[in-house]
């Protein structure tokens, strides 16, 4: 199961796991972004491409108004996860 | 020790799947970390045969099994057309975030996670069989 919210401070949190059967329950918070925005991924375990995908497509509408995603507190699984696909290139991860 | 188990064909049988998975690492003795790698592989296979080959309806048998230092995984779809994932295109990782597609990404992150693949398809059945052998550490 994956759990989101986007907090008063507008740090959004995303923990649990991130799988093909959540990413229609993690998009109904990313798709109300609309400025740069911290994920804070220290409770996240878990990715599959699907996530990714979602992610990646925030990203991109993000960039269309200069604005970006930055990760912070991602594991190291997730980490690896993202430059195997080439997209620590892509994304601000701290 | 091998271990299988049929799984209905629609992405909710996923939690059902990686508690498969997590119990067989269990059994095994195999090092937690490795659950995050034959998850993933695992999902990225049955999602693939679940969203790609729709006119099937029958269950995917997966089975995990430990011979010496490695660690088969084997997913067996049935009254499938062949697709052949190991012939599949590389993907550019080094394209900018505006000539990404969203997407696509799956088969290369198996390709890349596993130490080796081995594709077969049995036309009389009609049946696939993917094969991914992770070396344990």
């Amino acid at each position: 199961m994956i759990d989101i919210k986007l907090n008063d401070d507008g740090v959004v949190e995303l923990s649990g796991r991130l799988d093909a059967s959540q990413t229609d329950n993690a998009r109904e918070v990313l798709d109300k972004l609309d400025k740069t925005t911290v994920i804070d991924l220290s409770g996240l375990d878990y990715v599959a491409s699907a996530g990714i995908g979602i992610l990646l497509f925030t990203q991109k509408r993000l960039a269309e108004n200069g604005e970006k995603i930055i990760f912070k507190n991602m594991n190291n699984h997730i980490k690896d996860v993202f430059k195997y696909a080439g997209l620590d290139q892509i994304f601000d991860i701290d | 020790m091998a271990k299988e188990r049929k799984f209905a064909r629609k992405i909710n049988s996923l939690d059902s799947i990686f508690d498969f998975i997590k119990s067989f690492i269990n059994e095994n003795s195999i090092k937690g970390s490795l659950i995050f790698t034959i998850n993933f592989i695992i999902e990225e296979l049955f999602t693939n045969m679940v969203k790609y080959s729709t006119e099937s309806s029958e269950d995917i048998l997966i089975r995990l099994d430990i011979d010496n230092d490695s660690l088969s995984t084997i997913l067996i779809d049935t009254d499938v057309n062949s697709y052949d994932i190991t012939e599949t295109e590389e993907v550019d990782t080094t394209l900018s975030l505006e000539d990404r597609k969203v997407g696509g990404l799956g088969v290369h992150l198996v390709k890349t996670m596993a130490d080796d693949i081995k594709y077969e398809y049995n036309s009389n059945k009609r049946q696939s069989t993917i094969t991914v052998i992770k070396h344990l550490e």
